[in-house]
């Protein structure tokens, strides 16, 4: 029945001619990477997050070329200013020591009186313009009194006689004159003098000043700071700008947006290369255990196991020894070290998991079985395999680690000061949360803020690159 | 086409803005169902409601918190502020100190101090806590115990100008050589090494307290460990001390004085040093002290309207450096340009904030006594008004003479408390504008720091010195060379020569002329920077009288102390 064909020639082959489509395909084809990349880009969460991690790595890497101040220049005079506050500054002249006023000694047999039978004095006058400098104080002189005591409130003293902060006592009553320096903040302040017998007792009756303190620069501090150049043009009584400090100052009057920009530096050096490295070294660790199998991977797993069960702070503390590390000078390298040494062992045994699992797949003892060679295996069908997985490791690591370096600065055991880093500013910040709280809070946010946006990329990221979830939508 | 984009991205922006609010929302509910459920849960655990307030008038008990644990109440050994406070109240020398901070009588009733020797007459109604008679054997025992080598007691020098006393210390003469003897019972008999003025002070000290043979042979090695370990002969007698937890103060029914003692108890049940907890304590009323304030706790008190009171605590403040030759603060130049660029008052004024520190002029604070009136009055110290221009030519020369080219590089040992941190920070940037000198900053716990300035492992420092008795000599011993706390070995012949004559001189007016001396010295060589005379700011409870803070001596003190019920 056959149709038998003898006598053969060459002409009687043709090449097939590639046929059009012969059916069309509904939607153009997709690669693994295109697809992910589509799944992040439709999830908002991720979305939100990637362009908040984009916003930061601008901010650490471009930040402080644009803005240009000092992490570590102390502005005594903006102590603490919360962002926003009033810069506006009085130029006066350079502060000149004050001897005070006081008058003769009496010689006259005025009897000293009980602190009961103490008057107050009849006025208070404030000498010269009370300002951030100094505010400087006279009353008369209270007869009987053995001194004089003066307190300082930022609250009118009221009913019920709360005269605020002790400022200074004066032991003699001829000394009838004050100069308070301590720590002036623009704004009211109410003084109060009671006077004291010779045990040192207070009457119970006071004389209360309020005084508006303005905010003051002296000249010389102006030009030394920078503010006005030695050949501009202004006379004592002209306002000029303190300098501008966008997120306000710490408590040692430095920049709170430098410090924050040169802090991400650190955090962020460390968050980063930290995982990058302990994730390469896990991967090529788990692979070599998951792949050669059997008694090997036995022993490198065991291995790993006793790398989980070393101690983080202890290592850290060795390593610094061990690299030489002085007081005062900065722990970041060993603790990448130390972080990088103990931390692969998550990502191993992961990978080896992942690994293991491929390689009992029937798709890869095809592939064997039609002649692929090992690298072949590897590199086409084990990382492409594994890669979602890595990656998705990498994106939790780095939020971890930052946390780990917050702690570890935090407690004192990362940068050393002057240098920033947010976890020792939130240190910082938090011996005056109460009363500033900008200086925690800005930090604090940041790590969260920061945090939280990995988290939810890694979170994004282990959707979008979940082969399975491919053909669910 | 258009439209339909804006569309999608509208959406997106709410989506994302309703997803924040959701999870804003769901976080903060979720805090506060945590707060609710935790404080509702400390509740069940603590017996706070069956402790009493700040103050128990029925059974006249004052409560109060206690900074740090003592580490341990054996007066021979003691050396930090909170024992020293404790064995004031459960112990008393031959002296104390009255609310006045005059020396007046405590065990002993009379005593004589001549030219090479005193005699005290103790009291014969002064008793222990079981009842036994404090006699004169028992000074005599305690004073050889603590000089005894093996005790290794850190204040064994302030019972050296006793006779004999430094050479049985160190270990070269036998103890009995001590130059201390109890002719009776109740008579004892004091030869001293070298003339001495001071004597009666250094008497209040606590390393002068009685410790009686047979009970400290009792309690085999752990006397002053625990409660029960101790034999009290002070007004109070300790009842608790839960280490780390609580201590108790109760009345001692065989104190000889007990008229004096208006109250019953003393209950320390909170120990911490936090700020926070401290304020809201007494704000609760659950305290009726605050110790000290700091700067940041100052708004919250003037907030609150309390009434702020202020003392010094007596300490003097400074910056120390290393003499050692290979160091490079040996080099006066170099000193001498820090010196120039620093300026105590922008410290005290602009760094520490608080009422009651005076920027510092010399290493003799201002309330030490001279010939008639205020030493410092007496005797003013030489001012140093910063000066940059100056500061940078010293530092050239310093440059020169060491061989430096670049920039020097110091560091600056600190503890690691908050405090002196953010004063080594200001240190640190106002060395490196003013004159381009790198600082490192060493933050040490305040163990290991004491360790290290005792090493010698250190370029500057930033340290205090506290009085142990009310006399200039206790600063102006501090940079003998002799001294083992002068820790840079600084050595000026001249300074020994002064303070040699100090120590033994029995004329007033020549002893505050060599102290005067010493300080022009030490101003002049540049072998420390004045920095501040520390104060304190606190707060009491309105209705407990007769606190009495002391530069010397156990403080708080609370043995005078009364309630005053009107308020």
């Amino acid at each position: 029945m056959t149709n038998i064909v003898e006598n053969l020639t060459p002409l009687d082959f043709k090449r097939v001619s590639k046929k059009k489509k012969t059916t069309s395909i509904s939607r153009p084809s997709l690669s693994y990477w295109e697809d992910a990349w589509i799944r992040l880009m439709s999830n908002k969460r991720s979305l939100v997050s990637l362009s908040i991690i984009i916003f930061l790595i601008f901010f650490t890497l471009l930040g402080p070329i644009i803005w240009n101040v000092d992490p570590s220049g102390q502005d005594l005079d903006q102590l603490s200013s919360p962002p926003g506050a009033d810069r506006g500054a009085i130029l006066v002249e350079a502060y000149m020591p004050w001897d005070g006023l006081s008058i003769t000694k009496n010689n006259s047999s005025e009897g000293l009186k009980d602190f009961y039978d103490l008057g107050a004095t009849e006025y208070i006058n404030v000498e010269g313009f009370p300002s951030t400098q100094y505010v400087r104080l006279s009353w008369n002189k209270i007869i009987g009194a053995s001194g004089y005591r003066i307190y300082r409130n930022k609250f009118d003293p009221g009913s019920d006689n709360s005269l605020g902060l002790p400022m200074a006592d004066i032991l003699t009553a001829e000394e009838i004159s004050f100069e308070d320096r301590l720590n002036l903040e623009p704004g009211e302040y109410w003084y109060s003098i009671a006077a004291l017998d010779s045990l040192g007792r207070e009457s119970n009756q006071y004389k209360k000043i309020a005084v508006r303190v303005s905010r003051a620069i002296s000249i010389p501090e102006a030009i030394e700071k920078g503010i006005i150049t030695q050949t501009s043009q202004v006379a004592i009584g002209d306002t000029i700008y303190l300098k501008f400090h966008p997120l306000g100052t710490d408590y040692l009057g430095r920049d709170m947006l430098s410090r924050l920009m040169h802090g991400a530096r650190v955090s962020l050096f460390i968050g980063v290369l930290a995982p990058i490295f302990f994730v390469i070294l896990g991967v090529f660790y788990g692979s070599i255990a998951g792949f050669i199998g059997g008694k090997v991977d036995q022993f490198l797993m065991r291995f790993a196991d006793f790398v989980v069960a070393l101690p983080f702070l202890l290592f850290m503390i060795l390593f610094k020894i061990a690299f030489g590390i002085g007081p005062g000078e900065s722990g970041v390298i060993p603790m990448l070290l130390a972080l990088v040494l103990l931390s692969w062992p998550a990502t191993a045994r992961l990978v080896r998991g992942q690994i293991l699992q491929i390689r009992g797949e029937g798709y890869i003892l095809a592939s064997q079985l039609l002649g692929a060679k090992t690298y072949f295996l590897i590199l086409r069908h084990m990382i492409p395999n594994t890669i979602g997985v890595i990656l998705v490791t990498l994106t939790f690591a780095i939020p971890s680690v930052i946390f780990v370096e917050a702690f570890l600065s935090f407690i004192g055991m990362g940068v050393v000061p002057p240098t920033p880093s947010w976890g020792s500013m939130c240190n910082e910040g938090l011996q005056t949360m109460l009363n500033h709280p900008h200086e925690i809070i800005f930090p604090a946010s940041l790590i969260s803020i920061t945090v939280l946006a990995f988290n939810l990329l890694g979170d994004g990221l282990r959707d979008a690159l979940d082969a399975k979830m491919r053909s669910k939508e | 086409m258009f439209k339909k984009m804006k569309e999608t991205e509208e959406t997106f922006a709410q989506v994302a803005g309703k997803q924040l609010l959701i999870l804003t929302l769901l976080s903060f509910t979720g805090l506060a169902g945590l707060m609710i459920f935790l404080s509702w849960a400390s509740n069940l655990f603590s017996d706070n409601n069956q402790r009493v307030g700040a103050i128990d008038l029925d059974s006249k008990t004052i409560t109060l918190l206690l900074g740090s644990e003592p580490p341990q109440l054996d007066s021979t050994r003691t050396t930090d502020s909170v024992s020293i406070m404790i064995l004031g109240h459960v112990m008393e020398g031959l002296l104390r100190y009255d609310e006045n901070n005059n020396i007046v009588a405590g065990v002993a009733e009379e005593w004589n101090i001549h030219d090479n020797g005193a005699t005290f007459w103790l009291r014969d109604d002064a008793r222990w806590s079981d009842g036994k008679p404090v006699t004169a054997r028992d000074f005599v025992f305690a004073w050889k115990t603590a000089l005894k080598p093996e005790t290794a007691s850190e204040y064994s020098f302030i019972l050296y100008p006793i006779k004999n006393a430094e050479a049985i210390n160190t270990g070269s003469m036998n103890i009995e050589e001590l130059g201390v003897k109890a002719i009776d019972d109740f008579t004892l008999e004091v030869t001293f090494e070298r003339p001495l003025a001071y004597f009666e002070e250094l008497v209040a000290f606590p390393t002068y307290n009685p410790i009686r043979e047979d009970f400290f042979n009792s309690t085999s090695g752990r006397y002053g460990a625990d409660a029960i370990e101790l034999i009290y002969n002070g007004p109070f007698m300790m009842s608790v001390w839960v280490h780390g937890a609580h201590v108790k103060l109760d009345k001692n029914p065989y104190y000889w004085d007990n008229e004096r003692i208006k109250i019953n108890s003393i209950d320390m049940p909170y120990m911490t040093s936090d700020a926070a907890t401290t304020i809201n304590l007494f704000r609760d009323g659950k305290i009726a002290m605050i110790g000290a304030l700091g700067s940041e706790q100052l708004d919250t008190a003037l907030r609150e309207r309390w009434k702020l009171l202020r003392t010094s605590d007596g300490g003097s403040w400074f910056t120390v450096f290393n003499f050692k030759d290979d160091k490079i603060t040996s080099n006066w130049n170099l000193r001498k340009a820090l010196q120039l660029s620093s300026d105590s008052s922008e410290l005290v004024n602009k760094i520490i904030k608080l009422p009651g520190y005076i920027p510092s002029e010399s290493l003799f604070p201002v309330w030490l006594k001279g010939t008639n009136g205020s030493f410092r009055q007496e005797h003013p110290a030489t001012k140093i008004k910063p000066n940059l221009e100056l500061a940078k030519q010293y530092l050239k020369k310093a440059k020169e003479e060491l061989g430096i080219e670049g920039n020097i590089s110091l560091t600056i040992l600190v503890d690691d408390s908050p405090g002196s941190s953010k004063q080594a920070e200001y240190f640190q940037n106002l060395y490196s504008t003013k004159l381009s000198i790198d600082v490192k900053i060493d933050k040490q716990i305040f163990k290991q720091r004491l360790a290290k300035m005792r090493a010698g492992d250190f370029d500057i420092a930033l340290y205090g010195w506290g009085p142990d008795f009310n006399d200039p000599l206790t600063f102006g011993e501090l940079f003998a060379s002799w001294n083992p706390n002068n820790n840079g070995s600084f050595f000026n012949e001249e300074y020994d020569k002064y303070v040699r004559i100090s120590q033994t001189s029995l004329n007033k007016e020549e002893r505050m002329q060599a102290f005067a001396k010493q300080q022009e010295i030490l101003i002049n060589e540049v072998a420390l920077i004045p920095n501040y005379e520390r104060g304190v700011v606190y707060v009491k409870d309105r209705r407990l009288e007769g606190l009495v803070r002391r530069v010397v001596g156990p403080d708080p003190d609370f043995t005078n102390v009364f309630i005053n019920e009107a308020l």
